[in-house]
């Protein structure tokens, strides 16, 4: 099933400045999409289109089968969590557990049942001991962490990642990543769309969409998407190490068979 | 953010704490207008007056508030008390009952001035003790939820209660955040040569406008992208919605509530009837 179908999706913040220019593309129910490009490529704005923050935008966008449209505008978001770019501006309660109550409180869910669902998805993102911290204790890790367990508790089908990791240290990174492997480990049928910079976590991905100055630029599987160095060094942006690692090898004469995906695989196909 | 002791939050769990924020805010605010009761002569001021000091003396002590910063809350008054004492000797008062202090060249100072002066240093460090003894014991948040409830009310002339409560959590909350930004902001500003502490005052408020205008640009942005976030969480604001914190009424509450009501009446029954005790135990006081 097709969880977002986007048809000629066009933008402009300024007339005839296009921010996004007739962008088509289709996630899969349970797929996990990187979307990357380099800053002011439109992908925060695909964002906040497929949210309905930008509801005067050209084209058709499609979630769950129900067109983007002012009256199902509700019954949309309840389905789609988006977790954003700075930590603090999407803190809203003044305690991590106010905080994951609030979507519980918006789509009216009875009292009796909040803190059960709070401390079910506080454990789950690892926050259960910060229940009562304010957020000025927290890391920005921890917050981006409430967060998700925030956009969790409203029980989505699809997560959209909004450059959620990039204020991050590396650390905290690696645990907001670990965590979204989690939790589609543990829900297959949760989509994802992550919005990054990262080109190793895009690696990771089931599909990668490439857009460039409001276009898309490339889409398909990570090695297919990668496979296209030059072009993606034309418009800057790198190739994650695996895939520098296979062009480099193939350009000395090294036959890499397709069964090779990953660096243990490679690694053991080159030791062999 | 040391001189902002007055309402600053001290967690924790006494049965002051525990007090339904409701409950504590009327509760203060009928001990107040206990304080302000006048009542007839001075003694049965000073009986009542300090048996009211005693009682907020204790009701503070249960928040365990620190000590010094109560006092530093009270050490703002000294300006006041100087102040109340010129005016009650400069201007002469014709009541006489606790005699003359002084009397030079017709220039009568009678020691009621000095009581009366006393009276309404007493009576402000009591108003401040009591809410001290709110703002410590009870969370912002809370205040936020009880204010809200007497508010729900005014709904019928379409006040927006819950907006407002809303607002209120959410400034709140971005307090520390801001206060965050304005460090910052004012950091980087030093570090580009801005003296916000020394020279000229007309130089001192160019300064200060440097740390104004990026602390507003950055709290636009946080309000954009924080209206949102709160969008894609499905919230509206006219809409119906459930409530994670309740306040709840335990009969601790309705202890409290009777208490304070009952000082209240207590003092007005006394003071509307000009009620001397003394005069009726047959001692002869002032």
């Amino acid at each position: 099933m097709k969880i977002v179908e986007v048809k000629h999706l066009s933008y402009c913040y300024v007339e005839d400045k296009f921010a996004l220019k007739d962008v088509s593309f289709s996630l899969e129910e349970g797929s996990y999409c990187c979307l990357i490009g380099h800053n002011g490529s439109g992908k925060s704005t695909l964002a906040k289109c497929l949210m309905g923050l930008q509801p005067d935008f050209d084209g058709e966008i499609t979630l769950f089968g129900l067109p983007l449209l002012r009256k199902n505008i509700y019954a949309i978001r309840s389905k789609v969590g988006i977790v954003f770019q700075n930590p603090d501006n999407q803190f809203v309660g003044s305690t991590v557990a106010d905080d994951i109550a609030f979507g519980l409180e918006n789509k009216c869910v009875p009292h009796e049942e909040m803190q059960s669902i709070i401390e079910r998805f506080a454990q789950e993102t690892g926050m259960l001991d910060y229940l009562d911290r304010e957020p000025s204790m927290l890391s920005g890790g921890q917050k981006q962490r409430v967060a998700i367990a925030g956009v969790l508790a409203m029980g989505p089908d699809l997560i959209i990642f909004d450059e959620a990791t990039s204020m991050l240290d590396p650390k905290g990174k690696k645990e907001i990543i670990d965590l979204v492997h989690r939790l589609r480990a543990q829900n297959p049928k949760l989509t994802v769309l992550s919005i990054t910079h990262d080109v190793e976590e895009a690696a990771r991905a089931d599909e990668v969409i490439v857009l460039n100055e409001g276009q898309l630029f490339l889409q398909g599987k990570p090695e297919e998407v990668f496979s296209h160095q030059a072009e993606l060094e034309s418009i800057r942006l790198e190739t994650p190490f695996f895939y520098s690692l296979l062009a480099e090898l193939k350009k000395n004469g090294v036959n890499v068979p397709d069964s090779v995906k990953d660096l243990s695989s490679l690694e053991a196909f080159l030791c062999r | 953010m040391n001189n902002f002791a007055l309402g600053k939050y001290v967690p924790y769990d006494t049965w002051v704490h525990r007090l339904d924020a409701r409950v504590k805010i009327i509760a203060v605010i009928m001990l107040m207008v206990a304080v302000f009761f006048p009542l007839s002569t001075w003694s049965m001021t000073l009986l009542v007056q300090g048996t009211l000091l005693v009682l907020i003396s204790v009701i503070l002590a249960c928040t365990k508030t620190p000590l010094h910063s109560i006092l530093t809350s009270l050490r703002s008054l000294w300006v006041m008390v100087l102040f109340l004492l010129l005016i009650y000797i400069l201007v002469p008062k014709a009541e006489n009952t606790l005699g003359i202090a002084w009397s030079v060249n017709g220039w009568t100072v009678y020691w009621d001035s000095f009581a009366e002066a006393a009276r309404i240093v007493v009576r402000l460090v009591m108003m401040i003790m009591l809410a001290m003894a709110l703002t410590s014991s009870t969370k912002p948040l809370d205040l936020t939820y009880a204010l809200q409830w007497y508010f729900t009310p005014l709904k019928v002339i379409r006040f927006p209660a819950e907006e407002f409560a809303m607002t209120i959590s959410i400034a709140l909350r971005f307090i520390p955040t801001l206060l965050e930004d304005a460090l910052r902001v004012m950091r980087a500003q030093s570090s580009r040569g801005v003296d916000f502490a020394h020279g000229r005052l007309s130089k001192r408020i160019v300064g200060l406008t440097s740390l104004i205008v990026p602390l507003f640009v950055s709290s636009f942005i946080r309000s954009e992208e924080l209206a949102n976030a709160m969008e894609c969480r499905c919230y509206d604001p006219r809409g119906k919605r459930t409530r994670y914190r309740k306040l709840r009424f335990h009969w601790g509450d309705l202890v409290a509530f009777l208490f304070a009501g009952a000082v209240m009446a207590g003092v007005i029954v006394l003071s509307a009837l000009h009620v001397d005790l003394f005069a009726l135990m047959g001692i002869v006081a002032l």
